[in-house]
């Protein structure tokens, strides 16, 4: 019969209960850290990529008292509508020093029977526009007309079309995902908006007045030449559509919420540097008082014959064990801190804030866990090596 | 088997010479015993020709084979096998029982049978007279009976030589007694035993005693 093997593993590891409950505790606060940490900087950090790809025009024309709603719009896509005459984007396409230019017209608070919630509706011009298209996440198969639509990512459709308002309409593509109330609009062609507008009124939608009249939109997004003033060609819009209109600057947006991230970031990275030391620091203490106190059992099974190798290995092996529960418990509460209040860390920090998909989130985790591994490992190698080095008859003395 | 050559030891920042130039030999089916006072190095010299302390100066042959130039697993080897040790102070692993202390170092090292080896340690704690404690915990033992566990953790494996340091001191005559007859049943079944002592009884058992300062 061969000689059954016995596993005192979990045995061993209660023997030091103390310590090894402090070495646990120490490890489980190192991964919350850790994924913490990484999900939160790596979530501003999709976010204000993404953002940055909304936010590709020099100047946004808005009605005149609309600014605000209009930058909350851009930043959180908070649902809004503020409308112009459609004959001033004629006037103010011909201004000299304009290198893009192109017209949007939102609709909000549209109860649609495609969604449970409102959806934001956002026409706009697919010729002429250049600031909906870089944050299309998936590729046009076929153009964008006046019967089909691109969708946020939010917005579901199980057979590839939505119904608005009793009508069909295919889905040619999806916006990336931003992590705001933009993720549930609805993106179509300029031409459907006089039909979508009927529709909306014969299934009983209450439309404004102005959502009534026929020649609306609701901004101009203009890119300015790289040798001309973008001041120039505000002035210029004055003069030509006088004085009804308020300028976002959705670049400027971009380039301050950059620097605010860049410093919110360089926050995370020191207080996690520093609380990471801290935390390494602790560990080394308590692995060295660990071998310290562990010194004799070493001696002792090495006079009974064990050999350093298999010392150093089940030394190793229980080390690994711990870290790996507190690694992954640690990576849990962390993700139940983190996942949930992502967004609430977001707006407290007022930046765009998009979690990383479960994937990727596994994927750190599994990173982390081996991370915290290689630490606990790095901290305790050289313990444990010296414990399993020292001549067995004077550790065994020590005892008295 | 076991034959010393020009021991020497002094501990690290220690000017004193604890050992100094000792030779000692031992031949299959001897009983040693070494006295001496105490300070004069016994334990040293016990755990030196044990293999756990390297000495300054000399060599420890076993078979003829230096211990100290031996690699790490040729040397667990001889612990495992063939020489048991039992150190002056007890020392054992506290949430593990008495028969789980004596047998559980063994299981995965040896290609010994758990319950064998199991069955091996309670007859002879039986013979020590303690088998009754086989599942209690090390801290629950007197000293005595602690000494008794360790002697028999140090003979589970049968080792053809056993090294005991003070195996009977602490305990009442009686009990010296019962180790002091166990060790001479022992080398009378063909092994050898290395003890140091400062009790006067062990005169009665050992085939040979020789005073630490004159060897
Ligand atoms: N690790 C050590 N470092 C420094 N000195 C030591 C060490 N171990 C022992 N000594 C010294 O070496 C001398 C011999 O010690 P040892 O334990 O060998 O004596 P002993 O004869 O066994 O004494 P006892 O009869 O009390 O057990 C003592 O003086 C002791 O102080
Ligand atoms: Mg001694």
């Amino acid at each position: 019969m061969k000689p059954r093997r016995r596993n005192n593993l979990f045995k061993d590891i209660r023997r030091h209960a103390f310590y090894n409950a402090c070495l646990l505790a120490t490890i489980i606060l190192l991964s919350i850290m850790l994924l913490a940490g990484t999900i939160v900087s790596t979530s501003l950090r999709t976010g204000m990529g993404n953002m940055q790809k909304r936010l590709g025009a020099d100047i946004m024309l808005v009605p005149k008292g609309s600014k605000e709603k209009a930058e909350n719009m851009l930043l959180e896509g908070s649902r809004s509508a503020f409308y112009f005459d459609a004959s001033v984007y004629e006037q103010v396409s011909g201004i000299e020093g304009i290198s893009e230019v192109t017209s949007q017209c939102f609709l909000k608070s549209l109860a649609a029977d495609c969604c449970s919630s409102e959806v934001q509706i956002v026409f706009f011009d697919p010729v002429s526009d250049f600031v909906v298209a870089p944050w299309i996440e998936t590729e046009y198969k076929t153009g964008l007309s006046g019967d089909s639509v691109i969708v946020g990512s939010d917005i579901a459709s199980e057979d590839g079309t939505i119904k608005l308002f009793g009508q069909e309409y295919p889905v040619v593509s999806k916006m990336a995902r931003t992590g705001t109330a933009l993720d549930s609009s609805v993106y179509f062609s300029t031409d459907a908006k006089e039909e979508l507008l009927k529709n909306a009124e014969e299934k009983g939608s209450f439309l404004t007045e102005d959502q009534k009249k026929s020649g609306i939109l609701s901004s101009i997004f203009i890119n300015v030449k790289g040798d001309h003033l973008v001041d120039g060609v505000i002035e210029a819009a004055h003069k030509s559509i006088g004085d009804i209109f308020d300028v976002v600057y959705p670049k400027k947006l971009h380039e301050s919420l950059a620097g605010s991230l860049l410093k919110i970031t360089g926050v995370i990275n020191i207080v996690s540097i520093s609380l990471g030391a801290f935390l390494v620091a602790i560990l080394l203490i308590i692995n060295s008082i660990i071998m310290r106190s562990r010194k004799q059992e070493v001696a002792l099974l090495r006079v009974l014959g064990h050999t350093k190798k298999r010392l150093i290995g089940k030394l190793i092996t229980e080390m690994g064990v711990i870290s790996l529960c507190g690694a992954v418990l640690g990576c849990g509460l962390g993700a139940l801190i983190v996942i949930p209040f992502g967004r609430l860390i977001g707006n407290s920090l007022n930046m765009p804030y998009l979690g990383p998909s479960a994937g990727n989130t596994l994927f750190q985790i599994l990173f982390i866990i081996l991370g915290v591994f290689l630490i606990v490992f790095l901290s305790s190698i050289f313990f444990i090596i010296h414990a399993t080095n020292i001549e067995p008859y004077l550790a065994l003395r020590r005892e008295e | 088997m076991l034959s010393a050559e020009k021991i020497s030891k002094r501990y690290n920042n220690n000017r004193r010479q604890i050992l100094d130039s000792i030779d000692l030999t031992l031949d299959e089916g001897e009983f040693v015993a070494i006295m001496g006072e105490s300070g004069s190095g016994k334990s040293t010299l016990l755990a030196i020709l044990a293999g756990i302390l390297l000495p300054e100066e000399g060599q420890v042959l076993f078979d003829g084979k230096d211990l100290y130039s031996l690699s790490d697993a040729e040397l667990s080897e001889v612990h495992r096998k063939k020489i048991g040790y039992v150190p002056q102070s007890n020392f054992f692993l506290k949430n593990y029982t008495i028969l789980e202390n004596i047998v559980e170092p063994f299981v995965n090292t040896n290609d010994a049978d758990p319950e064998e080896l199991s069955e091996k340690a309670l007859a002879h704690l039986d013979r020590l007279g303690i088998k009754d404690l086989a599942d209690r915990y090390p801290h629950e033992l007197s000293g005595g009976e602690q000494k008794r566990v360790a002697l028999v953790r140090a003979l589970l494996t049968d080792p053809r030589l056993l090294i005991a340091d003070e195996p009977t001191t602490g305990l009442d005559s009686e009990t010296g007694k019962i180790i002091l007859q166990y060790l001479s049943d022992y080398v009378a079944s063909g092994h050898s035993v290395l003890v140091a002592t400062h009790d006067e009884h062990v005169k009665e058992y050992a085939g040979r005693v020789l005073d630490i300062t004159k060897i």
